[in-house]
């Protein structure tokens, strides 16, 4: 133990609460002849300090205590009083109600703003799903137009320039998986002649077996009657694949 | 305490009687201001009664009114703009002779040299010899480790005897 730690222990030394069961503090004490002197010393000085005489306070201490606690006491009973119709039912009651009331006439009142504002966020939202889905729709890459079909979803049934845009893809594009969803995109849109229409229109012009498969379902699905001739067409023309061949009898047969 | 803080006012009365007086004699020993110390007494208590709902029962009691009695010392300071010189004031313990007239000198010098202390270390010794309190209770009031508070207590000790010795060696003198 050096010097400095057992100067930690001091206070415990002093106060008999020193806890040195191998001894090293007071083995220090008898090796340091400077930390025995300083120990020594200040103990005494620890001694006389306890010993400082206690004071009484005053009797009048006392009486000013309880005449203080009375009087808060007293207080505090009258607050209680003064206060008790906010613990009573039928005010609790009345102000829950007129809070009920004065919450409803503010939504009322704040009700036609809150609409219009709702309505031009709305508008806005659509509008940049619409431009969203017709650039996705121009793109280069087939992932990207992919999306844009997938974004077609979220316009409105109605909108003619989203609709234009899915059949030129479901027409043109190069890519088999675009023009399968864009099938099933159009579905959303049968509500529409031109929907139904370019949806049979678009049956002559694919060269893929699984998009045509996939136009005849939806023809049948929506009891497209205007497109016999167009079934007609595709199964008299000269390499229509053997699958291709099967579904459009059974459409043929399905609508008549 | 803690049927104080649930509403039962009277407790306070008891606390006050088990309290009242090693907690004068903290204020004393701090400021050395009789009056004001009988004034902060009454302050300390009914601090407690106001900030009743703030005594934790797992917390020591006696730990929780000292921090009360330190912050209401610090505000009386502000107020006061100035402190009391302890060693200026008269002790009841009196002006009888008697024949242990070295222990009183002993005790009178003591006096002046708290006196001269700065009000931290005062303070520490007061609670932690003259209150007699753990040092973990010390430790809560000063929001620091028991270790801590035992390096504390040594320096006050020794800061004390520096100005206690030179007092002495004066008187001797």
């Amino acid at each position: 133990m050096n010097c400095e730690e057992a100067r930690t222990q001091f206070v415990d030394y002093w106060r008999g609460t020193l806890e040195d069961p191998a001894g090293e503090f007071l083995a220090h004490l008898d090796s340091c002849e400077r930390c025995h002197a300083e120990a020594q010393e200040l103990r005494d000085l620890w001694g006389t300090l306890g010993a400082l005489p206690e004071e009484d306070p005053s009797l009048d201490m006392r009486v000013r205590f309880y005449d203080s606690l009375r009087a808060w006491r007293q207080r505090e009973g009258e607050r209680r009083k003064g206060l008790w119709w906010v613990r009573h039912p039928v005010f609790q009651a009345t102000a829950a109600a007129a809070i009920l009331v004065i919450g409803i006439a503010t939504g009322y009142f704040f009700r036609g703003r809150d609409t219009s504002e709702v309505s031009q966020l709305r508008g806005e939202v659509y509008n940049m799903r619409q431009l969203v889905a017709l650039s996705l729709l121009q793109q280069q890459n087939a992932s990207d137009r992919l999306r844009g079909v997938n974004y077609a979803y979220r316009v409105e049934q109605s909108d003619p320039q989203v609709l234009s845009a899915l059949l030129t893809t479901l027409d043109h594009d190069s890519n088999v998986n675009v023009r399968l969803a864009a099938v099933d995109a159009v579905r959303n849109f049968t509500d529409s002649p031109i929907g139904r229409k370019g949806l049979v229109q678009a049956l002559a012009k694919q060269d893929s077996p699984l998009v045509q498969i996939s136009i005849l379902d939806q023809i049948v699905e929506l009891r497209e009657k205007s497109a016999v001739p167009a079934i007609q067409f595709l199964l008299s023309g000269p390499a229509v694949n053997p699958d291709v061949r099967q579904r459009a009898q059974w459409a043929l047969k399905q609508l008549q | 305490m803690q049927a104080v803080r649930d509403g039962d006012l009277g407790g306070l009365a008891i606390l006050f009687e088990r309290h009242h007086r090693p907690l004068f004699n903290y204020f004393v020993h701090v400021n050395g201001n009789r009056e004001l110390s009988e004034d902060l007494v009454q302050d300390v208590f009914f601090r407690m009664l106001k900030y009743r709902k703030s005594y934790q029962p797992d917390r020591s009691f006696t730990a929780w009114m000292y921090q009360i009695a330190r912050n209401a010392h610090v505000d009386s300071i502000g107020k006061r703009k100035f402190e009391v010189a302890l060693g200026e004031r008269e002790f009841s313990s009196g002006n009888k002779m008697d024949e242990n007239l070295k222990r009183k000198q002993e005790i009178t010098i003591l006096k002046r040299a708290m006196s001269l202390l700065p009000l931290e270390k005062r303070e520490l010794l007061v609670l932690s010899r003259y209150q007699n309190l753990k040092y973990e209770e010390i430790a809560s009031i000063l929001g620091c480790d028991v270790g801590a508070v035992k390096v504390r207590v040594y320096r006050a000790v020794r800061a004390l005897g520096q100005i206690y010795f030179e007092l002495a060696g004066e008187k001797a003198s």
